[in-house]
């Protein structure tokens, strides 16, 4: 009897003390490469590859679509906790890379040769200050950006006899009024200008508040030196905005996705959305539906290029990678010119680079593809997220107001972002 | 009102628009891996059940029969962890299993629940309704303790175990908060935290039919059996309620 | 010794999260950085952490509504099925099926009956003429509607429980008052419930300690929307444990909300339970 008993405790606690220790990775020869499992993506990385090593027998990457069906936020935290990561990974969402930064897993890539001559060359002076840690390194390289933008119904437009599409706050509101029906007579509006979801997740922001606010702002920062910076007229204005279009049922408040592409459908005439719905659209679209895309609106008199959000997504070394410079020489033929443009042709998204419109390396891809040819345009002038580890948090926190203000009106714009900012300043308590 | 539960199941579906919901079954099929998650959460149901029966037998048999010291001090803590909200515990116990490596394995599902106060305070009860004479007799024969609990107690104690059986086999299988913190791989998920994330998440794409039919899925296993053993079960939820 | 597993488990499982869960609260950590010590800071966040005072306020409106409204229900059934009906059998056990089946299930189910413009109920209303109810979307009823939902799924344990307290009350004394001529409602407030108080006692700390638990049901449900009206204090623990990584902070309410259970438990057993 004892003995059963000794042994139990005794393996029970073998077991502990083996798990304790952290387990040792197999040393690996080649560099592991993560990349996002979207189809195009994949594609990429595949041929990106293959390419490399044909031409670097010694350092062979090997690539890895992170697995399907998986928040990839969780996948990475996963790994960094269970020392398992990869060494290059390239779907890193910015907003996510300070707080990796300042659990020490990343690699500081300025102390690569060669890094930073090659990232000035390619990425303008503004990107670079704002992929930069607090710490003052450099710990993610900026790949692709998807830039949010209105996309706008050409026909509808025209019957609405305006000059064009809405690009003030007063311009939308009249086409809104404009556009606004109740087709089946039923008493309820059933034709709204535009749809954004009232859902409260925290990144449902980066489809309405928070392009609208880099619109607004001229790319202003959310957060800044650990204290709330958007509690400004910018951001009252964009709640203001929002507000009027729920209020007046401009936008639905109901959730419509439930059914079909309610844009295709026309049952809305625009929407706040990034390039993807192009290949979407195509697909999709109903015979003789033309569409396009423009700036977000900004309020009257806003004067200057206007801002969106980007989404952008970044590659990263993790200090798991026994060869940090190797596997830059890698990442450098992921975003050169060749690799910039396979990027476009393969996957449709914009690489983030400075002068886009104007590289006639680009040209061809821009003229076949008309419609992506704005998107250079609004790429010089697009903003990721503010350097913080508590990003999601503010925007949970924003998401909050948002829905208390903006959807059931029950806080003035000024409140609803006092409310929000104080929130978040008490989420850098120190 | 009680009456409406079997016909809410039904009536969900006759009221849904028409297409036939057999379609739904395939395409959830396809979706999520459910039947995997079945089996994960068979194995992990089973195994604290068993668990749970052993070691709460053996420590409530110490407690009622064998006279060591710090026994009533041992009583009193478990009387004392019954009143532990599990809010408290909850995150450390997180961390503890990240600490082990256990993370995304069954061992985080089924060790911290192979041990459980009521099963043990349930047990204890019982067993002192079982004559010494009994367990004097086996000891005279030379049995040792081990032997005693399964040879002897067991047999004698089957209202017991099946009571606490049936308990622990339901409260672990319907448990889904934990595993929604410990479990992230999907191929380790329990049914009720598939069905949960599926329900919650946007691999449904709104489609309800598909959710409904995982809901009805995560039902069934539950309901066969308690159309089978409907006795034992209410039986056993009447008791710990007594018992508390 | 035959309780050392009991040991080991106990410390491991119990003993170490209570000392390590106070000392996280000194804490700022997210598991993948290292520690850092804050003081008395996660305190002071909590005190004004609006949205989790509302969560602790939320819980406690649940169970306001949902322990009455359990009794009550219960009671009354068991009242019924107490009485020598035919199909008896058939109605405990239709009753007692949803308290067995995973919350998930339910939820699902209600969500149904819920929807704002295709749910069960909101058509039926619609039906006849009068008007939808936001039962999820509007803020003020969102908590009802859950609680009522809860009460639905629990209803079979407690009729169990009370049918058999109900059953260990002498039938003398029903004789007895009978003879006096007591009506039903007198017997039923004189007689019925002073004898079945520990039962009553019993029904309610333990839909307590349930709707202290209430987690995937708002969860699924509405996730803690409309308005952070269904935030119950686990949610917003494991939102800020495990979605955020505030462990320290998680930790902290952890802590603070345990001791606001434990004192309802003790006003509870104070005013509810009666000597015998």
């Amino acid at each position: 009897m004892k003995n059963l008993l000794n042994i139990i405790i005794v393996v029970l606690f073998a077991h502990i003390l083996n798990s304790c220790s952290n387990s040792n990775k197999d040393s690996r020869d080649e560099i592991l490469y993560w990349c996002s499992n979207d189809n195009y993506e994949i594609k990429f990385a595949n041929v990106s590859t293959a390419d490399w090593n044909r031409d670097n027998p010694k350092d062979q990457v090997k690539y890895q679509p992170v697995p399907e069906g998986r928040s990839s936020e969780e996948i990475i935290l996963a790994a960094v906790v269970g020392n398992t990561t990869p060494d290059i990974y390239s779907n890193m969402w910015q907003g996510d890379v300070e707080a990796y930064a300042q659990a020490g897993v990343l690699i500081a890539l300025d102390s690569l040769n060669g890094f930073l001559d090659f990232l000035y060359e390619r990425c303008d002076s503004a990107v670079i200050e704002e992929i930069k840690s607090l710490d003052g390194h450099i710990y993610q390289i900026p790949w692709k950006i998807n830039p949010i933008m209105l996309i706008y119904n050409v026909n509808l437009i025209n019957d609405l006899d305006l000059q064009g599409p809405p690009q003030t706050y007063s311009e939308f509101f009249n086409a809104s009024q404009k556009f606004q029906k109740d087709v089946d007579g039923d008493g309820y509006v059933d034709r709204w200008f535009g749809y954004s979801e009232v859902l409260v997740t925290w990144w449902q922001r980066f489809f309405d508040f928070y392009p609208l606010y880099l619109a607004s702002s001229d790319g202003a920062p959310l957060v800044k030196d650990n204290k709330a910076f958007f509690n400004n007229e910018y951001a009252v204005g964009v709640f203001r905005f929002l507000q009027t279009l729920y209020k007046k049922k401009y936008f639905a408040t109901e959730q419509l996705t439930a059914r079909q592409d309610v844009f295709l459908a026309s049952i809305i005439a625009t929407r706040f959305v990034g390039p993807w719905e192009i290949a979407h659209a195509e697909k999709f679209k109903p015979k003789g539906f033309e569409y396009d895309y423009t700036f977000m609106p900004v309020p009257d008199g806003h004067e200057g290029p206007v801002y969106t959000y980007g989404d952008p997504k970044n590659i990263v070394i993790f200090k798991t990678c026994k060869d940090p410079q190797a596997a830059w020489n890698y990442i450098k033929t992921m975003i050169n010119n060749d690799g910039d443009l396979r990027l476009l042709t393969i996957t449709n998204q914009l690489p983030r680079r400075k002068n886009l419109n104007s590289n006639p390396f680009f040209q061809k891809y821009f003229t076949n593809n008309p419609k992506m040819k704005i998107f250079a345009e609004q790429s010089k002038y697009v903003r990721g997220t503010d350097a913080s580890p508590v990003l999601k948090e503010v925007f949970d926190l924003i998401s909050q107001e948002y829905e208390a203000c903006v959807i059931y009106g029950k806080k003035t714009p000024e409140q609803a972002v006092k409310d929000a900012s104080d929130a978040v300043d008490l989420l850098f308590l120190k | 009102m009680g009456s409406i539960a079997p016909e809410n199941e039904i009536g969900n579906l006759t009221l849904l628009p028409k297409s036939l919901t057999l379609s739904s079954y395939s395409q959830m099929l396809d979706k999520i891996p459910i039947g995997g998650a079945f089996i994960n959460s068979l194995i992990v149901a089973s195994s604290i059940t068993i668990g749970v029966l052993i070691f709460g037998s053996m420590i409530g048999y110490a407690l009622s029969k064998l006279v060591f010291k710090g026994r009533d001090l041992i009583f009193y803590i478990i009387i004392f962890t019954m009143t532990l909200p599990f809010q408290i515990t909850l995150i450390p116990q997180y961390i503890i299993m990240v600490k082990f490596g256990w993370i995304d394995t069954y061992l985080a599902l089924i060790v911290p629940y192979l041990i459980n106060a009521l099963s043990i305070i349930m047990f204890r009860q019982y067993f002192k309704s079982i004559p010494d004479s009994l367990i004097d007799a086996a000891r005279i024969d030379g049995c040792n303790e081990l032997q005693i609990i399964f040879r002897i107690l067991w047999p004698n104690s089957m209202p017991a175990i099946i009571t606490i059986g049936i308990i622990t086999f339901m409260a672990s299988w319907n448990e889904v908060l934990w595993p929604l913190i410990v479990i992230r791989d999907e191929s380790l998920m329990t049914m009720p935290q598939l069905v949960t994330l599926f329900a919650v998440g946007g691999r449904a794409e709104s489609q309800l039919g598909v959710k409904l039919a995982s809901a009805v899925m995560l039902a069934l296993p539950i309901v066969v059996a308690y159309l089978f053993f409907q006795k034992y079960f209410i039986q056993s939820m009447a008791s710990t309620g007594i018992k508390e | 010794m035959l309780v050392s597993p009991y040991v080991v488990h106990f410390i491991l499982f119990v003993a170490f999260p209570v000392a390590f869960s106070i000392v996280l609260t000194f804490h700022k950590w997210n598991i993948i950085s290292p520690m850092e010590y804050t003081g008395l800071n996660n305190y002071i966040r909590l005190f004004n952490d609006k949205t989790f005072l509302k969560s602790i306020g939320n819980t406690l409106i649940f169970l306001v509504i949902h322990i009455p409204l359990q009794i009550i229900v219960a009671l009354f059934l068991a009242e019924i099925l107490n009485q020598k009906i035919k199909l008896r059998g058939i109605f405990r056990g239709a009753f007692f099926l949803p308290v067995i089946v995973s919350g998930v299930v339910v939820t699902i189910l209600w969500q149904q009956l819920y929807g704002y413009d295709t749910g069960l109920l909101n058509r039926l209303l619609t039906g006849i003429g009068l008007d939808k109810v936001g039962w999820l979307t509007d803020p003020n009823i969102a908590m009802s509607s859950i609680a009522l939902m809860a009460t639905w799924k629990n209803v079979g344990l407690y009729i169990i429980l009370f049918l058999i307290g109900l059953q260990t009350v002498p039938t003398q004394y029903y004789e007895a008052a009978d003879l006096e001529g007591a009506s039903h409602l007198q017997k039923f407030f004189k007689i019925t419930l002073p004898m079945i108080n520990p039962t009553i006692f019993m029904v309610v700390i333990l839909s307590t300690i349930g709707g202290f638990s209430l987690f995937i049901e708002p969860y699924i449900m509405t996730g803690g929307g409309p308005l952070n009206s269904t935030v119950s204090a686990v949610l917003y623990i494991y939102k800020q444990g495990f979605f955020y990584y505030h462990m320290g902070y998680a930790a902290t309410l952890g802590l603070f909300f345990a001791f606001i259970i434990l004192a309802v438990v003790v006003i509870q057993k104070k005013f509810i339970e009666k000597d015998h």
